[in-house]
């Protein structure tokens, strides 16, 4: 005869109690997917700009520990490294952030981002297509792109409606913004501008005697038949120490690190996930704690026909596996809701990816089970004689 | 009547069981509640064989120990002082193993009815056939059978919250007994039932305990189910005070009220004598007494012949009905005869004391006694 599936009837039984218990997981699903999606977008938008390039190998001064960190080195180890045989091409990218200072005609100068590359050469995977549409309206002099995620403050209209060119100052020259890209904004940058290779010298003319001698990223694409781990190795042998050559993957992930283990925004997330994860710990133990209680003479009844505490075990796990799928349904839900909204308010990525989803699903669990064999430590010592 | 053709043999091999016959053997059992300072004795020295298929009735007022003996019995409480065999294992000290078997074999109906109230009456009653593993169909017929018989046949798929107190109380029992435990431990089963339905109730018992030989006891003040006892036992102050096999009792008195000799006794005095009497069987050829012996007790011939022999003579022969080593108690003499067992011979005897006791209680019955013994000179 099939077992009665007591775990799940108690669970349904009271079918408020259910909706109140699945109500409050829910909420603290959302708790920790929020917590761990700002921490997410903490690193997505970080490294997004990255993960649009479209190169195999970076090189960057040995000293420059985060994306922002304005530490360059000479373009001439560009070069050497260009001379390497499994390199098929290099690309000097040039970045300011701290000097570069944008503004709106009487509005307040603000730091903004400003990449600059011989637009020539296709820098990112150009999946928009508007860099390279617009390469020669941008050759000319004092003209760029503006991201469109960039910060209102700006004073820029970036919205689909917008018309362009728009006019600005960028550090104190006058700056024609003539259209848009999509890049995101990050925790360090509120915005992103996008130049060509010539306003270097009329803009940035202050990084060295000759602006260009010095590079902030050296972007090398290896030919197919190359191997990567070989051209990384010998490519730091020539290079030497002033540099560093990393794959692609491997700069991303210094990059999080930095964020995640070298500031305290990481540890904030965690901090923030963790107290998602007791919120449901408690929500989870009140409601298990409480059906175990209200139901203890019935449990203690079985207990004297000879159900073991094994048995009491798998019952309350399978509460909690039930109540933790029920939770995390409409947690989910609303998360992806939140995320949108969120995204659209900040401008940072919110990204729900199925590791991510998983991750929280699993922590969702743990804090099921956990609560519920807390719930049951009262059972376990019970003695049945207290039913007579 | 029973006393023709009653085989009193069979009689005494049931009254007086052996160890292996025993489904409960509690010896100098002693219980005590909290640690230290509180520590509280509740039970006190108590002793009690329970043949298997017997059904006893524990009844004392609350606090008098009976539910606390209940649930050592059961294995709810763990025993602490003194021993306690229950279905041949001995539960001083005993393994978790041991005690997860007993459970299984046992069946309790709570006071409370303790359902599940979000599963229906089958399904509770279910729980119980599933912990021992009974297969499908069979034990679903059966879980149906029963909870039919008890008078539940259309609510059978109904949740608790639909059924009265009562019908709860008969799904619980019915959830006790489906799995044929070989021991029932009832507390009031039948105190939320009617009339008709307790009777069902201490039916189901009776044959459980009859075709099945299944052990019951059963705590109750319900006197309306007094009647299917075989031995009530009643507790005070942590002691069992009375322990009265009813049924062999009321054999007794049957047999005595036949006997000429006690006709004078009111009902209740015979009871009491009943109550007093040891049964012991002699074989053919065995000396029940012996001339020249100080005697201490009294025999009243249940079944079977026996010769009166004075200095090797014999000079009478007694049979059912006949008494015999009255004198020497009387007297304060050594025995006057030998009696030996012509043929296996099954005895009521009283000893030097409780016949005294009877001598006292009893004016007509002493004159009865000098009566017949001078008419038997």
């Amino acid at each position: 005869m099939k077992r009665t599936p007591l775990a799940w009837k108690n669970l349904t039984h009271d079918k408020r109690r259910l909706v109140l218990a699945t109500a409050g997981i829910a909420f603290a699903v959302m708790l920790m997917f929020q917590q761990r999606g700002f921490r997410h977008a903490l690193f997505d938008s970080t490294v997004e700009v990255v993960q649009l390039i479209d190169c195999d190998l970076i090189v960057f001064n040995t000293n420059r520990f985060t994306i922002s960190n304005e530490v360059r080195f000479r373009r001439d180890l560009l070069d050497i490294a260009a001379s390497h045989s499994s390199v098929e091409a290099t690309i000097p990218l040039y970045m300011e952030n701290l000097a570069a200072r944008l503004r709106v005609a009487e509005g307040r100068a603000r730091p903004i981002r400003v990449l600059m590359w011989d637009l020539n050469q296709d820098l990112f995977d150009d999946s928009s297509g508007e860099i390279n549409k617009r390469k020669a309206d941008l050759n000319k002099p004092g003209t760029a792109l503006m991201d469109e995620l960039s910060r209102e403050a700006y004073g820029f209209d970036l919205g689909t409606q917008a018309r362009f060119p728009q006019f600005g100052e960028l550090s104190r020259k006058q700056v024609e913004v003539i259209g848009r890209f999509r890049l995101g904004r990050d925790f360090a940058h509120d915005g992103t501008l996008i130049m060509s290779l010539e306003n270097l010298e009329r803009y940035f003319a202050y990084r060295a005697l000759d602006p260009r001698s010095v590079v902030d990223y050296g972007i090398i694409r290896l030919r197919p038949e190359a191997d990567p781990q070989m051209a990384v190795t010998e490519l730091r042998q020539i290079l030497g120490n002033q540099v560093q050559v990393m794959a692609k993957q491997e700069f991303v992930d210094r990059e999080i690190n930095f964020w995640s283990r070298s500031t305290p925004i990481g540890v904030i997330f965690n901090i923030g996930m963790a107290l998602g994860f007791v919120v449901g710990v408690i929500i989870c133990y009140q409601i298990l704690a409480n059906d175990i209680a209200e139901h203890m003479s019935e449990f203690a009844t079985l207990k004297a026909m000879g159900y073991s505490n094994r048995y009491f075990i798998g019952v309350v796990i399978r509460q909690a596996v039930y109540l933790s799928l029920f939770g995390f349904i409409p947690g989910l839900l609303l998360s992806c809701g939140l995320f949108w909204f969120n995204s659209s308010v900040t401008g940072l990525l919110m990204r729900l990816s199925w590791d991510r989803v998983a991750l929280i699903f699993g922590l969702t669990l743990v804090m099921c089970v956990v609560s519920g064999l807390l719930a049951l430590r009262k059972l376990i010592q019970t003695d049945p004689a207290s039913l007579f | 009547m029973i006393a023709e053709n009653l085989n009193l043999e069979a009689l005494i091999a049931r009254w007086t069981p052996a160890e292996s016959d025993l489904s409960i053997n509690v010896s100098g059992l002693n219980h005590f509640y909290g640690e230290g300072e509180t520590r509280k004795q509740v039970l006190y020295d108590n002793n009690l064989k329970i043949r298997r298929g017997e059904i006893v009735i524990m009844t004392g007022p609350s606090g008098s120990g009976k539910t606390t003996l209940l649930t050592l019995i059961g294995t709810l409480r763990s025993v602490q002082e003194g021993n306690m065999r229950v279905l041949g294992n001995e539960l001083l000290g005993a393994s978790p193993a041991t005690v997860a078997e007993l459970r299984k074999k046992t069946g309790f109906i709570f006071q409370a009815h303790n359902l599940f109230e979000s599963l229906t009456a089958f399904q509770n009653v279910s729980m119980a056939t599933e912990l021992v593993g009974t297969s499908g169909n069979e034990s679903k017929s059966r879980i149906e059978a029963t909870l039919t018989r008890l008078g539940l046949g259309q609510r059978i798929h109904y949740k608790p919250r639909s059924l009265s107190g009562g019908q709860k109380q008969r799904v619980a029992v019915a959830r006790g007994i489906i799995h044929r435990p070989q021991l029932i431990l009832a507390d009031e089963p039948t105190a939320a039932l009617d009339a008709e339905s307790g009777r069902e109730v201490v039916t189901i018992f009776q044959e459980m305990a009859r075709n099945e030989d299944c052990t019951i006891v059963i705590v109750t003040h319900d006197n309306r189910i007094l009647d299917v006892a075989d031995r009530i036992v009643s507790m005070v102050d942590g002691q069992i005070r009375t322990n009265v096999l009813v049924q062999r009792n009321a054999v007794i008195c049957q047999i005595l009220n036949e006997f000429e000799i006690f006709r004078s006794l009111t009902p209740q005095a015979i009871s009491q004598v009943a109550d007093k009497m040891k049964l012991r069987q002699y074989l053919v050829g065995e000396e029940i007494i012996r001339q020249g012996e100080m005697g201490d007790e009294f025999f009243v011939i249940g079944s079977g012949q026996v010769d009166i022999e004075i200095d090797g003579t014999r000079v009478n022969s007694l049979g059912r009905g006949a008494f015999f080593g009255e004198v020497s108690l009387i007297k304060q003499q050594p025995r006057n005869a030998t009696v030996r067992a012509t043929s296996n011979v099954a005895c009521f005897i009283l000893s030097k004391d409780d016949f005294q006791a009877v001598l006292d209680s009893s004016r007509s019955f002493e004159e009865e006694l000098r009566n017949a013994i001078f008419a038997r000179q």
